[in-house]
């Protein structure tokens, strides 16, 4: 069965001005996310994973190219109707979870669904509990992030990029500041996200003790993917 | 949400919310307190003209200033009093004078002669002593506030000023007038003391009927006393501020002092908020990623800053009230008048809105590409 991507990018090259000269960081690349795939983009520092990331989540513009959100090409829209699509579309894992510190756990979690100024229904509320129950995290909902570990951060991360059921879940290198026990926490709640066939999950990290997780590894080199492979299993 | 999430910040971060808040109290209050003393003393300069209970006054040709007007022939009260539209004329007289201390020093005081029995505009507030206490022929006031400068003064006993004997009938409470303490006589004693021409008074006051077109009548009495200044009770009232604004210079320090209030206020508030927008940069670069557009970003700046000005507009105005009713029976001219509350909550807010500006520029100029490592 040929399902349609869920995220594409099609010669999408970006190239960053340091006020002298002008330096292509990534390269012509052609890429299709489909749902239900856990892909993994790795590799060395300054090779362009962190800038593709951005990219796929609409935060940046590419200097050339185009991106389809399920066949919609979005390259182009202004900068209200990108948020508007992260915000139905993207949910974003962060690497240090970046869960306002103002907010309780619960108001971390449904911030997102509010933050265009609507209201919080009943029923996101119930999803917002559910979520956070689902990753342990049922006795912390009036906590603040600073009375949490990282590993519970994180998860409270992963819990508000999932409350708006997004198409596609950006993490970036969301374990690498997590310990052992805390990251295989994170890495197995993923992993089990991505069993959804409604979405895609793409992973940027350089930690290759998580590359198991993965059903699809993309390695950048120089801002150009130099693999592409898929695990048989 | 983004009112809420606006205040869980504003109540996270607690120092650049309370420094915010001060921002506002001073503007409130500094501002305030300006504007009291200003109207206090506006209060002061047309003080008789503002309590007389007349509709009219009549002065010297060309007055611009109650306290600067010439002398007037007293006939005029009849050739008004004639008139159907009048209810009632009176006769004015004041001028200025030098109260003996009991310790044998001098005070310049203003003396103000009214004709009995109607004594208008007779003292409002009394501390001693009632307004008929001045129909007697020697009797004046003086003001509890001059206690302190006049000396232990007691009830009916004499005093001098100008040289007069007058018998202290009566004790004013919180009576000030611009130009000297005002001491309050019937007509009689103040041509004595004052040594006026017979015959002449300052002004005359002039109470129409009710059923008189107040526009028609003032015309009326123009074309009958061509030589005289004829002026509603308000017109004289803004001519003397006028004056005493544009010509001792107290407009522009009154001004100048306000508006140093005001932007002592606006720079905390601007300085504050831009801290505070700096240190939540990633807050917002964060929510910029999960989906906030600018206006968002915007809206949770600008509720900030509402929050701030309603809440130190609050305490602003209590510490004021505070400082009104504090300073109400004191010398400190002070007076607030309710129509300038609304203007100045609206001018607070305003401020605070403009102050957060460029706290807004700076929140909604944050990258969210920023949060990505």
């Amino acid at each position: 069965m040929i399902t349609e991507p869920i995220l594409q990018l099609s010669g999408v090259a970006r190239d960053f001005f340091d006020g002298k000269t002008q330096r292509r960081v990534l390269q012509k690349i052609d890429l299709a996310i489909s749902p239900g795939e856990f892909t993994i983009v790795a590799g060395p520092s300054g090779s362009g994973k962190t800038t593709l990331l951005t990219i796929m989540g609409l935060i940046l513009k590419p200097s050339e190219g185009d991106v389809f959100i399920r066949s919609e090409k979005v390259t182009g829209y202004p900068e209200s109707k990108m948020a508007s699509i992260r915000l139905q579309h993207y949910g974003f894992v962060f690497q240090l979870a970046e869960l306002l510190p103002a907010l309780s756990v619960f108001d971390n979690v449904v911030v997102a669904n509010g933050i265009q100024g609507k209201s919080i229904s009943s029923a996101l509320k119930k999803k917002a509990k559910d979520l956070l129950e689902s990753f342990g995290l049922q006795n912390m909902f009036h906590a603040k992030p600073l009375q949490l570990s990282g590993g519970e951060k994180q998860r409270v991360a992963i819990a508000r990029a999932l409350i708006n059921d997004p198409t596609v879940l950006l993490c970036d290198e969301p374990t690498s500041a997590l310990d052992a026990e805390s990251s295989t926490i994170v890495m197995d709640s993923l992993k089990r996200l991505s069993q959804d066939n409604t979405r895609g999950i793409i992973m940027v990290t350089h930690d290759p003790r998580v590359f198991p997780y993965a059903d699809r590894l993309i390695k950048l080199e120089n801002g150009a993917i130099a693999s592409d492979s898929k695990s048989s299993s | 949400m983004r009112s809420l999430v606006a205040l869980k910040i504003l109540l996270h971060d607690k120092a650049t919310t309370i420094g915010s808040l001060i921002g506002v109290i001073a503007i409130v209050f500094l501002v305030g307190q300006q504007l009291s003393v200003l109207f206090g003393l506006f209060s002061y300069m047309s003080v008789l003209v503002d309590h007389s209970g007349a509709d009219i006054w009549i002065c010297t040709k060309n007055t611009v200033n109650i306290n600067s007007t010439g002398l007037l022939p007293v006939s005029y009260v009849d050739r008004v009093s004639a008139l159907p539209e009048v209810d009632w004329a009176e006769p004015l007289l004041f001028g200025s004078g030098t109260f003996k201390t009991t310790n044998d020093n001098f005070e310049a005081v203003q003396i103000v002669g009214l004709r009995t029995p109607k004594l208008v505009p007779g003292p409002w507030r009394f501390y001693a002593g009632s307004q008929n206490s001045l129909l007697e022929y020697e009797a004046a006031t003086v003001e509890r506030l001059d206690f302190n400068k006049f000396g232990d003064i007691k009830l009916n006993e004499f005093y001098e000023i100008n040289d007069t004997r007058v018998r202290i009938a009566a004790i004013t409470q919180s009576i000030k007038g611009f130009s000297g303490r005002l001491v309050f006589t019937n007509l009689a004693k103040a041509k004595e003391i004052l040594k006026t021409t017979p015959g002449r008074c300052k002004a005359i006051l002039l109470k129409l009927k009710t059923s008189a077109e107040p526009e028609a009548a003032l015309e009326r009495i123009k074309k009958l006393l061509p030589k005289a200044e004829v002026l509603a009770t308000s017109e004289l009232s803004r001519k003397t501020r006028s004056y005493y604004v544009v010509n001792t210079g107290m407009g522009g320090s009154f001004g100048f002092s306000t508006m140093v209030g005001a932007f002592i206020g606006i720079i905390i508030i601007t300085l504050t908020m831009y801290t505070a927008v700096l240190q939540r940069q990633k807050d917002f670069a964060v929510l910029r990623a999960l989906g906030a557009r600018k206006i968002d970003i915007v809206v949770i700046v600008l509720v900030q800053s509402l929050i701030i000005a309603v809440i130190g507009i609050f305490i602003g105005f209590f510490l004021l009230a505070l400082f009104l009713n504090g300073t109400h029976d004191s010398a400190l001219p002070t007076y607030f008048p309710r129509w300038m509350s609304p203007l100045l909550a609206v001018f607070t807010l305003a401020l605070c809105v403009c102050g957060s500006l460029l706290a807004m520029r700076k929140a909604i100029s944050v990258e969210p590409a920023s949060i990505f490592r």
